[in-house]
Order: structure tokens, then sequence, then C-alpha cells
């Protein structure tokens, strides 16, 4: 389906941006054989490809997304290059670019990098959300609850909390994590592997701790999806507060935008 | 190990900066009375007393036990647990000799200072204290919680906790917390995505092939009551008269086999050439009667003798379809210059 001879790329590691593998997977390796090419090879790549070509590529790229997105898991490079990009690889830039802008004007999504130096993706919203309830009346997942629930109590703690803290305050709410929940099931798994792996929050390990504890943060898809203006709105409804007056966590929410909060662009 | 107030001078000095004491201060150093008053005797047998020395690792263990335990209560800022805690650990640095001794003590200050830091977090500035467990009350009053009354509690709560929450509690949370979010919604197909479904499992054949056998005798009889009585038993009698005429052709000759078409085929009447069909394939199918192909791959039929078959067939049952058409038929005549019927036709047949 392409025209041209060979891939430049396949084989070249020296760029290789891995850090020392002792923990090398498959997808690294692939990764890692894997270089971003540059603007000359992609110019060359693209005088070989007919529109067509190219936009066929775009369209698969854009529906991997689409579906892998259901689970909300991000994706990885590596995957991408591996089952959809393929011979392509060497425009790699340019398809990713002409996606992003499908996303854009047909769906209304934002393609993120969360995660530059492991390059993940993941698709956010674009769209402002209508003040007050949203005008489609489809049930809402209950994990965004409890979701928020945890995002909430981190952020109004600083941006870390010991996970005991978390237990505690979700079984003041009838949420008990050594016990299945009628609507969450398992909820430990919920929340420090499902929604980790969706990168919602980060579980990680105190050092010295005996017996071992975890703390939580935020993971790198909330600090682009979820809003802490918003989130410090909500608590201030609840605790019939201004929300100013949580002063250092509003001027947190309200900081110049930098690249991690909603509402901005941030193509890296 | 030196702390902000008190602290051995015996030790070489190892101020981070700390404050502590003024250094010409001789007289409120508590270690300084206490090593100056003692003299080179009694340091001794404080230094080898094993009583002593337990009594001090107890003291550190107990500290460290009560950081510990009471972790939650020592966090809180109304009191100064943390404090105290400290300045016990101070009075009994002082009699600390062996390594023992202190590296329980730096064990206990490992302890602290994870404390202390995390004090230090939750105060995080003025102003900006947030309590979670208040968070979690008013978020279950928004929920919808049901608060009953009175204190004690009826079926659906754990312990001691009042009132209970309506089924689409954290569904209420989800839908405010929604707009907090800009998660892009789940792409999914209309239409859902095409399922193939296998094709249905072969058991059910194998099934039906068994169970006839059993069933056959019933299944006649049944569909007889269903039917007039004079059709029923017509059939039945058919069959059993045509089994008889199979018979005695056999006998007649057993080792010449009678072809199929000549057995079946009037050449008077199609329309009972067809029954003569139908009445015989009775007779296969109870397995009285079977089918084979001669050496010129020619139909022909014989009864099975009595004994050679077991009821529920061991011997691997065929399905074929006989169609016949009335030029087959005449063309069946020709061939097989059939001139008369092997199977007389029954007085009280209609044609």
């Amino acid at each position: 389906m392409t025209q041209r001879k060979d891939c430049p790329n396949s084989h070249s590691s020296s760029q290789s941006k891995r850090q020392s593998g002792n923990l090398v997977s498959q997808e690294e390796d692939d990764d890692s054989t894997f270089t971003q090419p540059s603007t000359l090879q992609v110019q060359r790549g693209l005088e070989k490809l007919t529109t067509a070509q190219v936009d066929q590529k775009t369209a698969e790229v854009v529906q991997y997304f689409l579906v892998k997105d259901q689970k909300k898991i991000p994706v990885r490079r590596a995957d991408l290059v591996k089952h959809v990009v393929k011979d392509y690889r060497n425009i790699y830039p340019e398809i990713i670019k002409r996606a992003a802008r499908v996303f854009d004007q047909v769906f209304g999504l934002k393609l993120v990098e969360i995660d530059a130096k492991n390059h993940m993706y993941i698709l956010i919203n674009k769209l402002e959300k209508v003040d007050g309830a949203s005008p489609i009346k489809s049930p809402a997942n209950p994990k965004m609850g409890l979701l928020f629930v945890i995002l909430g109590v981190i952020f109004m703690k600083g941006g870390v909390v010991r996970e005991n803290l978390i237990w505690n305050t979700l079984k003041k709410l009838r949420v008990d994590s050594g016990e299945k929940h009628e609507e969450f099931g398992d909820v430990k798994k919920v929340i420090t592997d499902e929604f980790v792996r969706q990168r919602y929050l980060e579980y990680v390990r105190i050092p010295h701790t005996e017996p071992i504890e975890h703390e939580f943060r935020w993971g790198q898809r909330a600090d682009m999806e979820v809003s802490k203006a918003k989130i410090l709105e909500f608590m201030g409804e609840l605790h019939e507060q201004d929300p100013q007056s949580w002063t250092q966590q509003y001027k947190e929410a309200h900081s110049v935008p930098s690249s991690t909060q909603p509402g901005t662009s941030s193509q890296r | 190990m030196k702390r902000t107030r008190g602290g051995g001078d015996e030790e070489a000095p190892r101020q981070n900066g700390s404050v502590g004491r003024k250094k010409g201060d001789p007289q409120q150093s508590e270690a300084d009375d206490g090593g100056s008053t003692l003299g080179p005797a009694d340091l001794q047998d404080d230094d080898n007393d094993p009583g002593l020395r337990r009594e001090i690792r107890s003291k550190y263990r107990d500290l460290i036990n009560s950081v510990q335990q009471n972790r939650e209560d020592m966090l809180s800022p109304s009191n100064n647990k943390l404090t105290e805690v400290l300045e016990e650990a101070n009075k009994l640095f002082k009699d600390v000799r062996q390594a023992r001794e202190a590296a329980l003590d730096a064990q206990l200050l490992v302890v602290a200072t994870d404390l202390g830091k995390e004090k230090a977090s939750q105060l995080f500035a003025e102003g900006t204290a947030f309590d979670h467990i208040a968070f979690a009350e008013r978020l279950l009053s928004f929920m919808g919680l049901n608060r009953l009354e009175d204190g004690e509690d009826d079926q659906q709560n754990r312990g001691g906790i009042d009132g209970y929450l309506p089924k689409d509690a954290w569904h209420r949370v989800a839908r405010r917390a929604e707009s907090c979010f800009m998660t892009a919604p789940a792409f999914h197909y209309m239409m859902g995505s095409f399922h193939a479904e296998p094709p249905p499992p072969k058991q059910k054949i194998e099934r039906q092939r068994k169970a006839p056998s059993k069933e056959a005798a019933r299944i006649m009889p049944t569909q007889l009551k269903k039917m007039e009585g004079s059709h029923q038993e017509a059939t039945e009698k058919e069959v059993e008269r045509i089994l008889g005429y199979l018979k005695s052709y056999y006998q007649d000759d057993p080792t010449s086999p009678i072809s199929y078409y000549e057995f079946v085929i009037d050449p008077n009447s199609f329309s009972r050439t067809v029954e003569n069909i139908f009445h015989t394939s009775f007779l296969i199918r109870d397995g009285l009667a079977r089918m084979y192909l001669d050496d010129d791959k020619l139909p022909c039929i014989a009864p099975v003798e009595e004994g050679e078959v077991e009821a529920g067939g061991s011997w691997s049952r065929k399905q074929c379809i006989i169609s016949i058409s009335p030029k087959i038929w005449r063309e069946l005549i020709d061939a097989f210059d059939i001139r008369d019927t092997l199977i007389q036709p029954q007085n009280t047949q209609t044609e």
C-alpha cells in the first residue's frame, strides 16, 4: 500500500530516549526502535504517498483511538505504531497531526499526550460544559461520583494524601474497601487498579512504612480532564462556603494556565 | 541527636541549626547537673546496670508504640501530644549509653518526624484547613441520606450509623460531579457490532437419532390417536401388509435381491406408487427393512431378520430423500420393465 522502498527508522535505536532497561517489556522494545522522524523525513515520506492513502491511515488511527477510549485506558504510541501506523511510521507526526485535527473538528475532542516520556495519549472533551445539569439525560456513571470524592479530597488536602485517609472518608460514605459494595463491587480494585490504569489516580508506595502504606495523588489523566476550579465550586456549595475562603486551593485552581489544566490547548 | 528543646551537652554538639538553649548556661542544663554531680563510680554502675538499660529501652518502646497507636489523636491540631512525647524522649535520652538504646531513640525520631510532617501538611496554611470527615457528612446529606430520629438502627445499616442511603445516592453525586470532568464520551457503534453466532451444535442431531427407536413406538400411537381412526389404522395396517409382502418375496428367494423400484412401483397408478414409497419408509425407519445398493448401484430392499437389529440402532443410520415425479415414474417403468405391481392394492384404498 505504500510506495516507498524501506523504512529508515525501523532499526535505529541510537536516539532512543529510554532509560536503562532492566524493565524492558515487549512494547518498550518496539517503542525504542521507533524514533520520531525529522520534518525532512516526513516531507519526503509524504511526497511518495497519495492524499487518499494518508487520509485512509489517518482514519484508521482515529477509529483505533475511539474504540480504545471506551475503556479510558491511555493509548501507547508503541501500540499505535505497531498495530495501525505500521509502514507509515516515517510520517507518523503528520498522521498524528491530522488525526488531532479530525478529533477537533469532527468530534469536538482533544488528543492529548499525557506522558511525554512514555508517549501515551488520551482523548478529552473540548466542549465547554453548560452550567448546570447536562442537557443529555443519559444516566451518570456512579464511578464518576466515587472518583470525584477521591480527587476532591486529594486536591483539598494539598495534592497528596495517605491511603488511610481516603479509606476512612469512603467508609464514612458507606463504601468499605474490605467489603463488596453494591454499586462498585471490589472497591479496592476499582480504585487502586482501574482508576490507576486509566491514569485518574496515582497510587505510590511510601518508603519505610511498616506495614506498607501508599499515598494517592492525581493522575496524569485527571490533570488534563478534571477542573480544579469546578471541584472547588462544588465543595463551596456543599460546605456553604465561598470557594475563595480556601485561599491556597483557590489560588491553585485559578493559577495562570499551566499546561496541566483543562481549557488550555496543550498539544505537546 | 539534638532537639530544639533541651538536650545533653555531653554529646559533641550536633546542632542542625536548631537554637536550643544558650551555651553559656550550665545551671539549666540537666545533663550537666547529672554529669557533674555523679562520681565516676556511679557512672560506671549506670552504664552497666542491665536493669536500668532494660528500663530505658522499654520506655522508648512505649513511646514509639504510643505514637503509632494513637496516630489520629496525635495528628489533631487541638493538642500538643506530639510535643509531650518529644519531651519525654529528651528526658530519656540523657540516660542513653549504649548503641541499642540510641537505635531506639533514632527509631522514635523517625516516627515522630513523620507524624510532624503530616501534622504540618495538615495545617497547610491559614484558612485552608479541610476536614475530610465533615466533607463526608455533607456529602451524605447531598446524597439524600435519610437520617432517622432515633439513634438505634434497623436492618440496613452498619452498626451505629443512623439513616440509610437511597439507591441512587452515588448517581446523584456523579451527576453533579460530571461537570467537573471533561471526559470524552465513549464511542459505541449505534447498532452494535456484527456478532456471528456459531451454527447450532451437532449434539442435537445425535440425540434425535438415539431417541426415535424408543419413542417410535410411542410416537406412532400418539399420532394415530390424533388422526381419525380410519386413517391411522389404515396406515398401520398398510405398513404391516407391505412388510408381509416384503417378507414373503424375500423368503421365496433369499439370495436374489429385491429391487426397490420394482417393489414400490405400481405401473397402474402413480399415486399408489407414492403411497407405497411412503409406507415402505416406515419400515426402513423402524429398522424392519433395510435398503442397500447392489453391485450395479441400484437400490435394493430386504427385510431385517429378527434379532439382527437391536433397538436403539447401533447400526449407522443414514437418511435419504426420495423424490418421484410422474415422468420419472414412467421412465422407471420402462427401464425396469415393470409389468405388474408387487404390492397389491387393498380393496378399501381410495385412488
